[in-house]
């Protein structure tokens, strides 16, 4: 047989070969070091130079055609054993994943982040307080005296040995001003508590954010802005606010902010009792006795305060209708958030 | 408090705004409004009208009666009043035809309380000869009170009208003629124990006076208000309240005992019998009004049952007098009495109010109960007056506060407005002049003038603005970012949180093996279950998870909270822990702990649990000690089964502030990465049964010595050919140096050295 008839067979042979083991034994036979080309080399040297070189050419022409079908051939048996090894691995992906599920912190935790990060960007500082208080700290200090009407007796847990579970975080205030050096941003975020019976709409143990701002110059357009900025973060949306009188002790003048209402946008609806507004948050400039109270000059400094109702926002973000679900402990009510 | 509109446009003559608008400006400008309500609907079309005849309706208790009306001519209506009858001066309403009974009436004669005039709804209105009836609705305008609480002068008609006038750009109109008071000598003497608890007390006698109901114009007024008309007489002392915010009290003259008013403290235990029909056992805290033979008042809060006017009384003594705010609060709350004079009394009013009062009642009195006369000059015993307080204001400060730009020009309309005396002797300095009925404790200072001009220019004026300050980074709050990692990794870890409340019973304590007076109580509990501040969050943690295996197979929750532990001394010491808690109803139980393990661990690298000897809310068998670096920080538990709940509970307590202090003092410090190889062998360890595995590690971890890289735990097992009280427990031990690859004969002396102090410590070794 000639180079070329050898070559013929083989190539037949690459070409037939149903198995990757058929293949290479047909590689071993033709092509390898005692393949049926390789025997052909041996006998050049029983040739012409000018045969020799002839031979010499058709040989590894056969030889690179053998190879490029060889390879070709391997390469389609390798493609399809990776079929059907990736066919055999089918997986049903849409089988529920094992492993446990994140849990979720708590409405009131989540709002009260959202709103330690926005005022730490501005510049506050995040103050922590008792929940156990002096009637000093409460009251006095806030210029609220004993015989002041918004002392009512009725709306606060005393203790045995005379202190009380703080009513508001102002008392915070009161330790910001006594401990942090002027100017001072501080809010204080906790939990407060009145003694009044508890329906869908009152709870004695509540979250408050108190917030304090005292610099040189604060003037009651900072203040606005400031709850314009605050409440713009919280509801995502920019917001339009309105203050109105309101009568707080510690603050003069004092304010209730209203912002207007997000349902309806103003015409009126039944969550603003047709007003158009919705009364968010009571603030004002702080009153000079309470500066003075805490050994600062009100003739050199000025501030403004806020309190919000962390418990009452997170009931509006989340449309929580029953306030008593908030320290109520269900997880079916928890884990919605 | 109610504000009837059609009172405060008597004030404010020629008041353009309707009662909606006017609502809106008070909520913006003076006090919180809480809506308008629209009284005497049919007043604009009722008619005076006469009964010609009246006749049965047969199996009816209504009658068909036929009515002279002065506006609609004559018509015949079905009336069920029992005082319908022939030459009735009634009240008629065109209410429309209606068939009633088959018996058609044309429109109705209305009782009192159908006009919305009183209360009268027993029959139908009697009206005198001459009599008219009002013939406005009116709106009334509810304020809330709270928004009042710093305004004493709100508590009246006439203060409310005094806003609206310089809300409207209008003019006050005030109905007090003081030249009606009386010259000479008071017909009643006064003396004043304590001029502080009563700076002030004015009376007038008054003689033929007749009690009968108020004309229908004064029942319509305090109808509309909220207040029940009584008699003519006392129906004047609650218009004075509402009208002038000062509120006054008629004695019937004839039952006083002695010539003399005293107002002096009660005597302890003195008994006094109130008009509402209580008797009050006094203290000397309490003020009160007396005669020669004991108290016949408790001064600003409520007169006495013996001496009230009725029927029969013709001579008055008409009291107007002023009490220390926080005295009749205290009384009032002493006795739990409020009524509407201890309500304004404890506004602190104007003491320069009570003639002005009396004056007013003059000419009440003489509408009310014609032929009434006045005995003597006006009672009046007073201490000094105090002097007008005058606040210096610069208009330059004003703009600065208020963040917008005002002129004195500006300031001074809004002021003098208001009734503040305002001079500007410099250019930008006003003095201004508090009048008396703000200066009880209102107005006494710039920054009160401040809200005077603020909310009458109107705080949607000012534009927001951001302020000018320094940009500097706020003070870290390391516990609060502590707090807040902690809740991201635990929620992270699949536990939900929970918040409890801070209030515990006597029973839930006792239940967890603790002491009620260990615990620090609350003196005015809502609720006999919510006396103790909590010690432990675990009895709030108890009532989650058994309320929660009602409806959930399985949960995970935590809570952070803060336990009260009171002190000797001060303030307690509030510890903030964190409570997390692993349920499952089936199972053996020990996967909830290990997961509570893994949080720990999670929370506090190289956190390890210590046997440690149970309390009793512990199971006895499954609780341990949690320590890092080398201090106790908690405990890991399963919750002690006779606790009641079905199922099991892993609990994980840990001290937060304790765990804090160690974590700030750990500071990281890069190792290099290691260049030489390490060298691995493992052994195993056979030990009784509950020999903890904590013990063979450490003991494992001292002896590998300093070449040691790692202890890694491969396996427990037990069972053949274990005996049955073993079990073999498996580590592989990495060792390596950190210059240089270990010599297999080093490798070998490690190994021997660990197998000798495992032998040592009575181990056996698996080989």
């Amino acid at each position: 047989m000639g180079i070329e008839q050898v070559q013929t067979a083989a190539l037949e042979r690459i070409l037939a070969a149903s198995t990757a083991e058929e293949l290479e034994a047909v590689r071993v036979e033709s092509l390898g070091r005692k393949g049926a080309l390789a025997q052909f080399s041996k006998e050049f040297g029983k040739l012409t130079p000018e045969q020799r070189s002839a031979a010499g050419k058709s040989l590894n022409a056969a030889k690179e055609a053998l190879e490029a079908a060889f390879e070709a051939k391997k390469t389609a048996f390798d493609r399809a054993a990776l079929d059907q090894r990736l066919n055999a691995e089918w997986l049903d992906i849409t089988l529920p994943a094992p492993g446990i599920r994140p849990g979720s912190l708590h409405p009131v935790t989540q709002i009260q982040n959202e709103i330690e990060d926005l005022f730490t960007s501005l510049g506050f500082a995040i103050l922590d307080g008792p929940e156990v208080e002096t009637e000093y700290h409460n009251f006095d200090a806030l210029n609220i005296p004993a015989d002041h009407p918004a002392r009512d007796m009725q709306d606060t847990f005393w203790l045995d040995g005379g202190n009380l579970l703080r009513t508001h975080t102002s008392p915070v205030q009161v330790r910001g001003m006594q401990t942090l050096p002027l100017p001072l941003r501080m809010i204080a975020p906790g939990r407060v508590f009145r003694n009044e019976e508890v329906d869908a709409s009152h709870e004695h143990t509540f979250y408050q954010l108190e917030g304090m701002m005292i610099d040189r110059e604060v003037s009651v357009a900072n203040l606005t802005y400031f709850m314009k900025t605050l409440l713009g973060s919280i509801f995502r949306r920019e917001v339009t606010v309105r203050l109105r009188p309101g009568y707080f002790p510690f603050v003069e003048p004092g304010f209730e902010l209203d912002i207007r209402c997000l349902i309806c946008g103003g015409p009126g609806c039944p969550v603003c009792k047709q007003s158009g507004w919705v009364e968010l948050l009571p603030c004002g400039l702080i009153h000079p006795a309470v500066l003075r109270k805490n050994g600062i000059d009100p003739d050199e400094w000025g501030g403004f305060a806020f309190g919000l109702g962390l418990t009452r926002l997170a009931m509006m973000r989340y449309g929580i209708d029953d306030i008593r679900h908030l320290l109520g402990g269900d997880l079916r009510f928890l884990n919605q958030f | 408090m109610k504000f009837s509109y059609n009172w405060l446009r008597e004030m404010v003559p020629g008041l353009k705004l309707d009662p909606a608008a006017l609502e809106r400006l008070i909520t913006i400008k003076t006090a919180e409004c809480e809506g308008v309500e629209v009284v005497g609907s049919l007043l604009p079309t009722a008619s005076v009208a006469r009964v010609l005849s009246v006749q049965p309706i047969a199996e009816s208790h209504n009658r068909k009666a036929v009515v002279e009306t002065e506006r609609y001519g004559q018509k015949t209506v079905v009336c069920g009043a029992p005082n319908c009858r022939v030459g009735l001066r009634t009240v008629y309403a065109p209410v429309g035809l209606k068939n009633i009974g088959g018996v058609e009436s044309d429109g109705m004669l209305a009782s009192g309380s159908e006009l919305g005039v009183n209360q009268d709804h027993a029959g139908i209105v009697e009206l005198a000869e001459g009599a008219s009836i009002p013939g406005e609705p009116d709106h009334v305008i509810e304020v809330d009170n709270k928004s009042l609480t710093h305004r004493p002068d709100l508590w009246g008609h006439l203060g409310m009208a005094r806003e609206v006038a310089a809300i409207a750009h209008g003019r006050l109109q005030n109905p007090v003629q003081l030249d009606l008071l009386p010259e000479g000598e008071p017909a009643i003497l006064v003396e004043i124990a304590d001029l502080a608890l009563c700076p002030r007390y004015s009376a007038l006698v008054f003689e033929n006076a007749t009690v009968q109901p108020s004309p229908l114009w004064v029942q319509y007024r305090l109808e509309s208000i909220g207040l029940n008309p009584i008699n003519n007489i006392v129906d004047v002392t609650n218009l004075l309240a509402a009208e002038l915010a000062q509120p006054t009290h008629a004695f019937d003259a004839d039952r006083l005992h002695g010539s003399t008013i005293f107002v002096r403290r009660a005597e302890a235990g003195e008994k006094f019998a109130a008009l509402n029909h209580e008797t009050y056992e006094l203290n000397p805290s309490n003020l009160v009004i007396a005669d020669a033979q004991g108290a016949v008042a408790i001064a600003g809060v409520m007169g006495g049952l013996h001496s009230a006017i009725d029927g029969s009384t013709t001579r008055i003594v008409f009291e107007s007098a002023n009490f220390q705010a926080s005295s009749v609060r205290k009384t009032s709350t002493q006795l739990k009495l409020r009524t509407d004079a201890s309500m304004r009394f404890e506004k602190s009013q104007d003491p320069v109010n009570t003639t002005r009062a009396l004056a007013r009642a003059i000419e009440l009195l003489r509408d009310v109960s014609p032929g009434i006369r006045l005995v003597g000059g006006v009672a009046d015993v007073k201490a000094e007056p105090k002097t007008q307080p005058v606040i210096e204001l610069s208009v330059a400060w004003l703009t600065r506060k208020l963040g917008r730009a005002v002129t004195s020009g500006e300031v001074r309309g809004i002021l003098e407005a208001l009734e503040f005396g305002v001079t500007e002797e410099t250019a930008g300095v006003l003095q201004v002049t508090v009048p008396t009925w703000r200066a009880t404790k209102d107005v006494s200072m710039k920054d009160d003038l401040l809200e005077e001009v603020g909310r009458m220019i109107g705080y949607d004026a000012i534009a927001p603005q951001a302020p000018s300050v320094l940009a500097t980074p706020p003070l870290v709050n390391p516990e609060r970012l502590f707090l807040r990692r902690l809740r991201q990794m635990a929620s992270a870890q699949g536990f939900t949180e929970v918040y409890n409340y801070s209030f515990l019973s006597e029973d839930a304590v006792r239940r967890f093996g603790m002491h009620p007076e260990d615990h620090l109580r609350v003196t005015n509990p809502i609720a006999s279950d919510q006396t103790l501040m909590r010690l432990s969050l675990l009895p709030g943690i108890w009532k989650n998870i058994t309320q929660n295996s009602r409806h959930l197979a399985s949960f995970r929750f935590f809570e952070i909270g803060r336990e009260i532990h009171p002190r000797p001394a001060g303030l307690p010491d509030e510890a903030p822990h964190l409570m997390a808690v692993v349920y499952s109803r089936e199972g053996d139980g020990s996967a909830g702990l290990f997961e509570l393990k893994h949080l720990a661990e999670c929370l506090m690298p190289g956190a390890a649990v210590e046997s440690a000897e149970a309390s009793e809310v512990e199971h006895p068998q499954r609780s341990g000690r949690v320590e890092w670096r080398g201090e106790a920080v908690g405990r890991l538990f399963e919750l002690h089964p006779a606790l009641g709940v079905e199922g099991r509970a892993a609990i994980l307590d840990l001290d937060l502030r304790h765990v804090q202090r160690l974590e700030v003092l750990q500071t990281v410090k890069y190792q290099p990465l290691r260049r030489y190889p390490t060298s691995a062998f493992d052994l195993s360890v056979v030990v009784l049964l509950r020999e903890p595995a904590g013990a063979i590690e450490r003991r494992l971890r001292t002896s590998a010595g300093t070449d040691l890289v790692a202890i890694e735990f491969v396996r427990q097992y037990v069972g053949a050919p274990l005996a049955e009280n073993q079990k073999s427990v498996s580590y592989r031990i990495t060792i390596g140096a950190p210059d240089r690859t270990l010599a297999s004969d080093e490798v070998t002396a490690v190994r021997d050295r660990v197998i000798e102090a495992v032998r040592q410590a009575g181990y056996q070794l698996r080989i």
